[in-house]
């Protein structure tokens, strides 16, 4: 199964509906995306997936929040220049 | 009486006419999306109860508890027609009451199922997607609580926006300038263990509090208790000794994970659009104790405003911003910061003397939510009540004199979910007077203003009172 969001190839159903037969549960081990298998196409098909809201490997890398929630050591009295 | 639980409080609404079942069978995409914005979107929208929903015949959901004015009147025990204004008053009234602490019980109906292992998030709650582009499935009405380790008798109750990432893994977004995301700087310096419950579906005074913009070392439940008119009820979480609600149906248990960061969202948030994708803190589920089934889970539509997120953190940070400012400008007589979160702030205000307006807008941006929140600050005088926007739009007429009661600050803190922001985090403060000028100020000329004849406001509420009796 391949992530809508991420294309990542290991994405796999984890769920199954409590009620038989309702619907699937699926998820991305890269980018913790989940859907359910009755969503809309532009959820759960990869080539409808929003441009911008696509993720890869390299955009992942630059995802740290700004402000960092904890600031490296001894950040806030360094000089910047 | 004041509400034990959130059933207790569905009880009131539907004997006040404010509770809608929904029985027909739902989707939960896109359905409870769909029917849930709506009630947010309409004036005077009910409370939602699905009773039926595709997949979980053991499950049912609650939307749009505080989704319009009547429904918040009931969450705090009062007539379902009371206005805005005397809401905001009654609150203002009850936060003075602050500290009614929190009264420990030992059993609680939230403890009637304790599940250690082999649980499922997915199987324990109907979960959905709340918009389209979202991450995945987010509990975006639950309470964190946690506990400072540095300080463990403080102890913080938010709400923070919660990814169901995995059976027994979820995401949760920290901002540097929440509380919880301090208790994570001690805890990941110091090296020691940091507990989070999640409080799922509770009283709804419970999240009214738990988003209002508290200083640090508040206790959000002495403050639930001040609200309320009477404490809350907390009992022990299985691990790590946080006070949970007693009434809540579901709590979550878990370890926030030290040092490690994921991909979490986005998820859309209260401007109308979705907040970015970010490496967030995830927290490793451990248990779970909740109600017997049939279980309600309530959670929260967040999209285009207006909506229910906008009654939850409206009159909540209106009265905390009045009460820091009113400590040091008696004057001032409201203030309303309803609109996005009080991007556009209204404060109503006597006039100490000519260009105090600006002062008082100074004073707002230096409160903890004016640094970043507010972008347009509009001052009128006390005789018009910033919560009716047609006497706002009067004083904007008929007050406002562009080329001296208009100022701008440029490069300001501003709130980072702004999607109209140069650079995010900075932005423009907009302060407008249209307050009556005042000596020194030069007069207005031709000011000659109309009175209202003297028992305008009296009429008032006798013609709603016989109109309310009419069969």
């Amino acid at each position: 199964m391949i992530c809508p969001r991420c294309d990542d190839q290991r994405a796999a159903k984890i769920f199954d509906s409590p009620e038989s037969g309702a619907w699937e549960i699926y998820r991305c081990p890269r980018c913790f995306f989940t859907w359910r298998s009755t969503e809309e196409d532009r959820v759960t098909r990869p080539e409808l997936y929003d441009a911008d809201f696509k993720l890869s490997e390299a955009k992942i890398r630059e995802m740290i929040p700004k402000p960092p929630i904890v600031p490296p050591e001894g950040a806030a009295s360094k000089p910047r220049y | 009486m004041p509400y034990g639980s959130l059933r207790e409080f569905l009880e009131k609404a539907e004997q006040e006419g404010r509770l809608l079942r929904i029985a027909e069978e739902v989707r939960l995409e896109p359905d409870v999306r769909t029917i849930s914005c709506a009630a947010g979107r309409m004036t005077g929208g009910p409370v939602l109860l699905f009773e039926k929903v595709l997949g979980y015949p053991d499950k049912k959901i609650v939307m749009n508890v505080h989704g319009s004015w009547e429904n918040h009147a009931l969450t705090l025990d009062l007539p379902k027609n009371t206005p805005v204004r005397e809401q905001f008053r009654e609150i203002v009234k009850r936060w003075g009451r602050y500290p009614v602490p929190a009264k420990r019980v030992t059993s609680a109906p939230v403890k009637e199922v304790v599940l250690e292992r082999d649980f499922s998030l997915f199987r324990e709650l109907p979960l959905f997607r709340v918009n389209p582009m979202d991450g995945g499935f987010f509990l975006s009405k639950a309470c964190a609580i946690a506990r400072d380790p540095e300080n463990p008798s403080n102890q913080n109750v938010g709400i923070y926006r919660i990814q169901v990432k995995d059976h027994d893994l979820l995401g949760i977004q920290l901002s540097a300038q929440h509380d919880l995301a301090a208790y994570l700087r001690s805890a990941e310096r110091l090296d020691v263990p940091l507990r989070a419950a999640i409080a799922v579906s509770n009283d709804p005074i419970v999240p009214f509090v738990a988003s209002s913009p508290l200083k640090f070392d508040d206790d959000e439940y002495a403050m639930m208790g001040a609200i309320r008119g009477a404490p809350v009820e907390v009992v022990s979480s299985e691990i790590g000794a946080l006070d949970v609600p007693a009434g809540a149906e579901m709590i979550i248990e878990g370890e926030i994970l030290r040092h490690h960061r994921a991909v979490e969202g986005p998820f859309a948030e209260y401007p109308g659009s979705y907040s970015s994708s970010m490496l967030q803190v995830e927290i490793r589920v451990d248990r779970i104790t909740r109600r017997r089934d049939p279980i309600l889970f309530e959670n929260l539509y967040t999209g285009e405003p207006w909506g229910e997120i906008d009654y939850l953190q409206g009159l909540n940070t209106c009265a905390t911003i009045y009460n820091q400012m009113k400590l040091d400008f008696p004057e001032i007589e409201a203030v309303n910061a309803l609109y996005t979160h009080g991007y556009c702030t209204i404060i109503a205000s006597r006039m100490r003397f000519g260009g105090f307006a600006k002062t008082l807008a100074c004073r707002l941006l230096s409160t903890p939510h004016g640094i970043t929140y507010p972008k347009l600050i509009i001052v009128v005088d006390a005789n018009v009540d910033p919560f009716n926007l047609q006497q706002v739009i009067w004083a904007l007429t008929t007050r406002f004199r562009p080329e001296r009661d208009l100022a701008l600050i440029p490069n300001a803190p501003a709130s980072t979910l702004d999607p109209a922001h140069l650079i995010r985090g900075l932005g423009t403060k907009v302060i407008i007077d249209a307050t009556t000028p005042v000596y020194p100020d030069i007069p207005m000329e031709d000011n000659i203003s109309v009175d209202l004849p003297a028992d305008t406001d009296f009429w008032i509420g006798e013609i709603q009172k016989r109109m309310q009796a009419k069969p």
